[in-house]
């Protein structure tokens, strides 16, 4: 699984907009559109342990990325599924195109781990992994043992990969970006927002997501590093000193390739959908004419 | 002819405030606050990993920004009635 990854890649998704939607794509549609996979799949991974028993997956991969699991909330087809739901339910073609880009994001980049994700789901229950660093998450070593594993191997890449995308992009977290892009995409929710919290308020909550991303990745690569002094292995499918989870999957050499082309075609739909969802959308905003005569 | 009545010079020390009357931050202060959220943040989630999730994450970086420049105004202001 990726950690900060997913956070820097909410704004990096914002910041790479079509040249026709920049400003138009709500940017909490593209936050929750990410945070859903791991939201919905994620709490019975780890899994809680009270009074000494513990509750969660049996198999915390199979559960999180396999099918029979919960691997389809990994899937381009439960979120287009669920981004097409919200379409139908608001005709809000903002949210609903961020909501399926931020889906995409989170559920492409989950193929690098070695477990990867059942992308082809309904067509195909094989996962599709890279197989770039080990998916670590069990239950005896639980949330720690995954977190420093991931920061000692190329997942602190992927991690620096996409915080390096978004710093190029830099101008993405700025004032004048969120007043100009990022606030009349999603008008009527920063005005819930500031009924509560003053403007730098408002502005924090932007960047919180990226603020964390950061912070998450410091505190648990010092953690892991200076004071558990767990040792880096940034080999393929590394580290090296813990067994790399697996599943059933298909040849990791077609993974890049075909993981591209569907990025590629999840723009290209939403790009080809975006002016008839805006014919759409204004149709049903507009108030019916008063009848003639 | 009706004139608009004048519109005041804003006043050179005068702070940036908000719909709601709060000071907005910039510059160098600004970029204090973050770090001042981001290294207390750091420091205690190190050793209190319950710390590290999304909701507390988001909400340190508001409530610092928010309550911190806000507690230095109050006790600015109140240095200043001594």
């Amino acid at each position: 699984m990726s950690w900060a990854a997913h956070q820097f890649e909410v704004y990096a998704v914002q910041a790479h907009l079509p040249k026709k939607m920049r400003g138009k794509v709500s940017f909490w549609g593209i936050f929750l559109g990410d945070f859903t996979p791991d939201f919905l799949s994620k709490f019975w991974v780890y899994g809680i342990t009270i009074n000494g028993r513990h509750y969660g997956a049996e198999v915390p991969h199979k559960w999180h990325r396999g099918w029979p699991g919960m691997g389809v909330t990994h899937t381009l087809f439960l979120g287009a599924l669920l981004a097409g739901a919200f379409w139908l339910w608001k005709r809000n073609r903002a949210f609903t195109v961020g909501y399926l880009l931020g889906y995409a994001a989170h559920a492409l980049t989950d193929v690098n781990d070695s477990v990867g994700t059942i992308l082809l789901f309904p067509f195909s229950a094989l996962n599709w992994s890279v197989q770039t660093w080990a998916y670590a998450a069990t239950i005896e070593g639980g949330k720690y043992l995954d977190a420093a594993a991931y920061y000692s191997s190329l997942g602190l890449m992927m991690d620096l990969f996409w915080l390096a995308v978004v710093l190029v992009s830099w101008r993405v977290l700025t004032r004048d970006y969120w007043r100009t892009q990022i606030v009349p995409a999603d008008a009527r929710v920063w005005a819930w927002f500031a009924r509560f919290l003053p403007e730098r308020g408002l502005l924090a909550l932007y960047r919180a997501t990226f603020f964390y991303g950061v912070c998450r990745m410091i505190s648990w690569s010092v953690w892991a590093h200076l004071i558990e002094h767990y040792p880096y292995d940034l080999s393929w499918t590394g580290p090296f000193w813990i067994g790399a989870r697996s599943l059933p999957h298909v040849n990791p050499w077609i993974v890049a390739p075909v993981t591209l082309a569907l990025l590629g075609a999840t723009y290209w739909v939403v790009s080809k959908l975006w002016e008839p969802m805006g014919r759409a959308e204004k149709r049903r905003a507009r108030p019916a004419s008063p009848a003639a005569g | 002819m009706v004139l608009s009545p004048a519109v005041p010079e804003p006043e050179p020390d005068a702070p940036d405030l908000d719909f709601r009357g709060s000071r907005r931050l910039a510059g160098k202060e600004e970029w204090f606050w973050y770090l001042a959220a981001a290294v207390s943040y750091i420091t205690l989630s190190i050793w209190h990993k319950f710390l590290l999730n999304w909701f507390v994450g988001p909400f340190w970086l508001v409530a610092v920004v928010i309550v911190g420049p806000a507690i230095w105004d109050r006790l600015r202001g109140w240095g200043r009635r001594r």
